[in-house]
């Protein structure tokens, strides 16, 4: 089952890269630059699909304890947090050559990059309590907080960025798009989607696997 | 024993320990004046561009302080294996979420205090015709602080890397409210009034509430084992 | 504007390797707890 949705990622995958190269035209401000948007914004979609994810399963976890929550919530934000670190680095490599610099405390990279360090921190609080159950419970508490604290962030981050600033700031994603850079964006949207499901897929796999190696 | 009744215990117990010990007021107090003489040497005797940072310096002194504080919320009970006793209290374990935040609320407005006035005397500002406003922002941004900080000192307190894994769970939390509160405390020292940042106060007001919920709704699962 | 295909292949060729190395990663040790028991019910 897994491996056919592997197969089926592959396929999207190939078709989202002829998309991005092959059939989206050379934008006409940022020149080809742009097509670096069609891994960025992707990639954060799934990050903050992952981390809703992590919140459900949380919940689902401390109300019904089942294993299988756990599991999803970790799988999840261990994806969750590979594709945010992908978002800022991408973001970054599109930054330079646009803005001039390789990093710059615009709205959506400080964003992000809280977020990257809210969920790393789930991964370390993880990996440094022993006793599995506590450490499913205290995991499913934070995953809770993080996700709450989402929208506090982007409020915070975007009234620090935008207030009191001249609007010279570009922010990065084009306005208004023509039709054939949405759709390279969708099929991308989707196979990154479908990429998000095989990899937490085989990680929740495993987390099975190592659980009953270990029981 | 009704809720608040078992909160207030859980206060009154830790003051009287405090009262006992003074370590941990000691200690901050002192702490606390170091980071003054730091934040001298480190921005320098220019006038004016202490002026700029002198909002973020403060709140930089309240949450270096209050990390030290919070981070040992239940090291007394881990330290005299009263862990078990808290665990095994009967009713709603969340009364001890809330009497351990209102201990540390009231160890923070303590600190934050002190602090205020030693920022007052050593870098020669005048607080007075500001200060209300000021206790405001101070208010709001030290309840979401505490109550993250309290949840997240028991999920860490029995951690071996406790001190490095609380500042690392609870710093990027914190993010947005400390963004939050400089930019309103920079307003207020500036002489602005509240409504100027009202906003601020708004998203500060919800992290208050939304951080003491979740706190309170899962406290019980923190406590367990 | 200068087209910059230098960055767009250094993102494109980071994402490839970050996500490559994740799958190998996975799929390393599926294979580690595979063999520390023999599975008698096939998975698909």
């Amino acid at each position: 089952m897994v491996r056919i949705v592997g197969g089926v990622t592959l396929v999207g995958l190939a078709a989202g890269l002829v998309m991005a190269f092959g059939v989206a035209p050379r934008e006409v401000t940022q020149g080809n630059v742009q097509r670096i948007m069609y891994v960025h914004v992707p990639s954060v979609w799934v990050a903050y699909l992952a981390f809703a994810v992590v919140l459900v399963a949380s919940i689902v976890y401390l109300a019904r304890r089942v294993d299988g929550a756990d599991r999803l919530a970790h799988a999840s934000a261990e994806v969750g947090v590979l594709f945010t670190g992908l978002t800022i680095a991408t973001g970054s490599i599109w930054g330079k050559p646009t803005w001039g610099t390789w990093w710059t405390w615009d709205a959506r990279l400080t964003s992000v990059s809280i977020l990257f360090v809210m969920y790393l921190g789930y991964l370390l609080l993880r990996g440094m309590i022993e006793d599995p159950d506590q450490g499913a419970r205290y995991a499913a508490v934070l995953g809770i907080v993080a996700a709450f604290n989402i929208p506090l962030v982007h409020f915070s981050v975007y009234w620090w960025r935008t207030l009191h600033q001249p609007p010279s700031l570009m922010k990065p994603g084009p306005g208004t798009m023509p039709g054939v850079i949405v759709a390279a964006l969708m099929v991308n949207f989707v196979a990154f989607s479908l990429l998000y499901v095989y990899f937490v897929a085989k990680r929740v796999n495993l987390l099975r696997r190592e659980a009953e190696a270990a029981a | 024993m009704t809720f608040a009744r078992r909160a207030f215990i859980v206060v009154w117990k830790d003051l009287l320990v405090e009262r006992r010990s003074k370590e941990t007021f000691n200690a901050l107090f002192f702490f606390a004046l170091l980071l003054l003489f730091v934040f001298q040497f480190a921005v320098g005797p220019d006038r004016e561009r202490l002026a700029g940072t002198l909002p973020g310096l403060l709140w930089l002194g309240f949450i270096l302080t209050g990390l030290l504080g919070l981070g040992r919320t239940f090291v007394v009970e881990r330290e005299n294996d009263c862990w078990e006793a808290l665990r095994l209290a009967p009713g709603d374990k969340s009364a001890i979420y809330v009497g351990k935040l209102a201990g540390n609320l009231l160890l923070m407005f303590v600190v934050e205090a002190i602090l205020v006035v030693l920022f007052g005397i050593f870098f020669n500002l005048d607080l007075a015709g500001v200060l209300p406003a000021l206790v405001v922002v101070i208010g709001l941004g030290t309840v979401a602080f505490a109550a993250v900080g309290t949840l997240f000192a028991a999920m860490t307190s029995q951690v071996r890397a406790r001190e490095l894994l609380f500042p690392v769970l609870l710093l990027p939390v914190q993010a947005p409210v400390l963004l939050a509160t400089v930019k309103a405390t920079e307003a207020v020292l500036l002489g602005e009034p509240l409504g100027s940042v009202a906003h601020w106060l708004k998203l500060l007001g919800a992290a208050d509430v939304i951080f003491v919920v979740v706190g309170v709704l899962t406290f019980d699962f923190v406590l367990e084992g | 504007m200068p087209d910059n295909w230098g960055f767009v292949l250094a993102a494109y060729g980071l994402a490839a390797v970050v996500l490559i190395a994740y799958w190998r990663r996975l799929v390393r040790r599926e294979r580690a707890t595979g063999a520390e028991h023999r599975p008698t019910v096939r998975r698909a």
